[in-house]
């Protein structure tokens, strides 16, 4: 399948809020099998873009592709469909469900029962909910979650949040995902957890957007890195050449 | 003609008063209160008991009615606002408002029975006055005087500059040292005593009825939405509106259809430009 | 004996109690009032879809019971269709006016949501009182009885039942899988029910056209249960008690609203004094709930029963087993 190869892009995109440019002419690819770093000050525009990658804005000028969609104007659900998944910096969950149920709804888009077919109980909606009940399971047995897969997800505390919201965006079966600052909040060990298992996506063929404040993380674990400031691109490439790249280490790293 | 135009703004000032309860009420707490047309009722009904039933003077009606609107707007904010707004889920105040504004209907239905009936008159006038009567110029006058006044005391008044603050951004108002929940009550408080003068000003139109509570709600609610949530002067307009629709649609169509018609076309106007007329539009969620 | 065996225990009590009641109920009365309880849960299991798992704040679905109520009314009274076809028209016209209900759902928040669905109601109420020679206007219409056997009280108690129990099935069938919890995405996280793809705006609509049918379906039979209606019957107070009913049997369950509408329609048949306060009694209970236990009384049970047994938090390290996730993950359908 081609979109498999496909890579996720911005191509020159601007944003622009009223008289306020958030974004000024960035482009940004993202490859399969890749972790790709999105680091910037507060207010380069990092939140924008991913909003703009996942759906939520529709960018002034400039386009989103994937592989050869163009998706700029595409809804959220339509990028879910096609298999960008994303996190966010507060965790969204639906606190009164599980875990399991939580995480089960990332499959909706793989759902083939219709509304008719659920309300009369057909079997193929019965076998497709075990389907994608025991997957979830599995996957959250991966990620570390198992211990706490029937519990409510508002006795969650914050690391089991994130994991959790990362897990319900591998259950969207993604070609893509978009992490905004999944280590927020996290132990110096949960991070070495979430590197590992940023690692196997990876291995597995998915790409990472990793947004992120923790630049020593984003620099260990990414094969490329992108720089934002004040909405304009400072620089790309190679996470090694970025993190020694001067302008980066004068605007962001500090001195 | 001249009388469906008069009478449809009287109705409408009445509208418009509610809208800016609505006002007064959101801008502290951010929350639209089902109580608000209640408030009008109550300050009818108690008007129309001191006056007609305890045989007083009608400026102790007029006390009564604002004093009871005001105890009505303190109790919805201890009663209904403040432990709910502690939870961040935003649904559980339309839930408590709207049980705290049914207790009150009921409870004066139970007190006041639930026949209208008739307000008495407040300044000795001929029944015959025709566009001159008061049962028209007292609510719009009202109204008129409520604008007024709620400006005045944004502008002018210490506490209306804080409730403008609170409105606008209520975290840094009490990173000033602004007591929000204090803030809050007197907004409650003072658009209760608001509320209970509007509905004792307009009880000659609507006569002192229990039912009228979830009505006025609704159609104060209207008036607010197509002016836009937060204009006074929005509130006048879509008051205006919906009085002068109601009166028109009864005075060609007879009075069956007069709600249809009014709410409906007015419902469609909030489905093109959800925002109203003069409001201002939302910020993205995300 | 786990929780499983109690639900499953308790549910088989239930479906006894249920299907034996005409014969251990103590009189016609306490018959009409099972009967009367059936009625208002067709409608209020299919508003559970809307209030309680997709959240929308619909105070006008009185507006829909009363449609149904009408259409079977003329239908089958006035124009000598047959029953159960009128019923079937019931709850189509009420799923189509059920549509036009939720569409506001996709422009107005909240608030400004429920005031539309409660104009809704009153714009209904008005339309009836104005087309006298349809409705009988203020003087209403007689409902009509339904053909044998079910036109003695045991025989019409069966078939709403029936009918309750049909509905009931396929609202759990629902809120059991998928649909479920996208319902329950749009209510409590819209931006992640996004996230993973939801419909958001379909979805309402169909838990609303959802529930316009079965709102209507239940007017109809309202309408020959009462054998007489007329406007006044059909007041916002009574939309205001199928929320209720919801409300306080806790969102996102099934049973909960059930129990709900039982309570609170019996109670105050059962208990004189509060038939006397009759909606004051709704509002303050409403009130007690929404400012004490918010997720409803259905919760409050589970709250409990989480006291009662030792709390035992184990709060154990996130640790991954990349294998398994590498497996998981090449599951690719």
């Amino acid at each position: 399948m081609s979109a498999m190869q496909s890579e996720l892009q911005a191509i020159n995109v601007s944003k622009q809020f009223g008289g306020l440019s958030a974004l000024d002419q960035v482009s940004l690819s993202l490859r399969p099998g890749e972790v790709h770093g999105l680091i910037g000050p507060n207010g380069s525009g990092k939140t924008t873009l991913l909003n703009l990658l996942s759906g939520y804005y529709q960018p002034t000028s400039g386009a989103i592709k994937l592989g050869d969609e163009d998706l700029s104007l595409a809804s959220v659900q339509r990028r879910a469909a096609v298999g960008v998944a994303r996190t966010f910096q507060k965790p969204r969950l639906l606190p009164m469900l599980s875990v399991l149920e939580n995480a089960t709804l990332g499959a909706w888009s793989h759902s083939e029962s219709g509304f008719v077919a659920s309300a009369v109980s057909l079997p193929s909606v019965a076998r497709e909910d075990k389907k994608f009940l025991e997957q979830t399971t599995e996957l959250l047995h991966g990620i570390g979650l198992g211990h706490v897969i029937h519990r409510r997800a508002n006795l969650l505390d914050h690391a089991e949040q994130r994991f959790l919201e990362i897990a319900r965006g591998l259950a969207m079966r993604p070609s893509f995902i978009l992490l905004d600052e999944p280590a927020g909040g996290l132990t110096t060990q949960e991070i070495e957890h979430l590197s590992q298992v940023i690692h196997t996506l990876r291995s597995s063929g998915i790409g990472v957007l990793l947004v992120e404040h923790h630049t020593d993380f984003v620099f260990r674990i990414s094969d490329r890195v992108t720089t934002l400031n004040v909405g304009n691109m400072i620089k790309h490439g190679a996470s090694d050449e970025v993190r020694t790249d001067p302008e980066v280490i004068r605007v962001y790293l500090g001195a | 003609m001249l009388t469906v135009i008069v009478t449809g703004l009287a109705i409408g000032m009445l509208y418009a008063s509610i809208a800016l309860v609505y006002n007064v009420m959101f801008s502290t707490s951010k929350v639209l209160s089902v109580t608000t047309g209640h408030l009008s009722m109550v300050g009818g009904v108690f008007g129309a008991y001191i006056i007609s039933v305890l045989q007083m003077h009608w400026l102790w009606g007029l006390l009564g009615a604002v004093l009871a609107g005001a105890t009505f707007g303190w109790l919805t904010d201890v009663l209904a606002i403040r432990r709910v707004l502690a939870r961040s889920d935003e649904h559980l105040w339309l839930l408590s408002t709207l049980a705290l504004a049914t207790m009150v209907q009921q409870g004066v239905g139970l007190w006041w029975g639930t026949e209208p009936k008739p307000f008495p008159r407040l300044i000795t006038q001929e029944f015959g006055a025709g566009l001159m009567d008061q049962k028209f110029w007292l609510p719009i006058g009202m109204a008129i005087v409520m604008t007024i006044g709620l400006e005045f005391f944004y502008r002018k008044t210490m506490y209306g500059k804080v409730f403008i603050a609170m409105s606008e951004d209520a975290f840094a108002a009490r990173a000033r040292g602004v007591s929000t929940d204090k803030i809050r009550l007197l907004s409650y408080v003072l658009s209760g005593a608001l509320g209970g003068l509007a509905g004792f000003a307009a009880g000659q139109l609507t006569f002192a009825f229990f039912a009228l509570g979830h009505t006025l709600t609704l159609l104060g609610f209207i008036a607010l939405a197509v002016g836009g949530l937060g204009s006074n002067i929005g509130a006048l307009i879509g008051g205006a509106a919906l009085g002068l629709l109601n009166s028109f649609a009864s005075y060609y169509f007879g009075g069956e259809y007069q709600q249809t018609i009014a709410v409906g076309l007015l419902m469609v106007v909030l489905l093109i430009k959800p925002e109203g007329l003069l409001g201002a539009k939302n910020v993205r969620p995300v | 004996m786990n929780s499983q065996t109690t639900k499953t225990l308790s549910l088989i009590v239930g479906a006894i109690l249920i299907a034996t009641l005409p014969f251990w109920a103590g009189d016609q009365y306490q018959l009409h009032l099972a009967a009367l309880i059936a009625v208002y849960w067709i409608l209020i299991a299919g508003l559970n879809l809307v209030v309680g798992f997709t959240g929308q704040l619909s105070i006008g679905h009185v507006g829909l019971l009363s449609i149904g109520s009408y259409t079977f009314a003329i239908l089958a009274g006035k124009m000598g269709v047959d029953p159960t076809l009128s019923v079937f028209v019931s709850g189509l016209l009420g799923g189509l006016c059920g549509l036009a209900l939720g569409l506001p759902s996709l422009r107005l928040p909240g608030f400004y949501f429920a005031m539309a669905t409660m104009a809704f109601s009153m714009i209904v109420n008005e339309i009836v009182l104005a087309q006298v020679d349809l409705t009988g206007g203020g003087i209403g219409l007689p409902g009509p009885m339904f053909p044998k056997p079910f036109d003695s009280p045991i025989g019409f108690y069966y078939l709403v039942t029936a009918i309750a129990l049909f509905v009931t099935w396929l609202t759990w069938n629902i809120a059991r899988r998928m649909w479920g919890r996208a319902f329950i995405s749009i209510r409590d996280n819209p931006v992640a029910a996004q996230a993973v793809g939801v419909p958001v705006f379909k979805a309402k609509l169909l838990a609303f056209v959802f529930s316009g049918i079965t709102a209507g379906v239940s007017g109809a039979v309202f309408a020959s249960l009462q054998s007489y209606i007329t406007p006044d019957t059909f007041v916002f107070e009574l939309s205001m008690f199928f929320f209720v009913c919801i409300i306080i049997g806790g969102r996102g369950s099934i049973i909960g609203p059930f129990l709900g509408t039982v309570v609170l329609t019996a109670l105050p048949e059962l208990v004189s004094p509060l038939a006397k306060l009759g909606n004051f009694f709704y509002g303050l209970l409403l009130l007690v709930v929404v400012l004490v236990v918010p997720e409803g009384i259905g919760r409050m049970f589970e709250i409990i029963s989480e006291r009662l047994r030792p709390r035992t938090v184990h709060r154990e390290p996130i640790t991954p087993d990349l294998n398994r996730l590498a497996k998981a993950l090449k599951v690719r359908e």
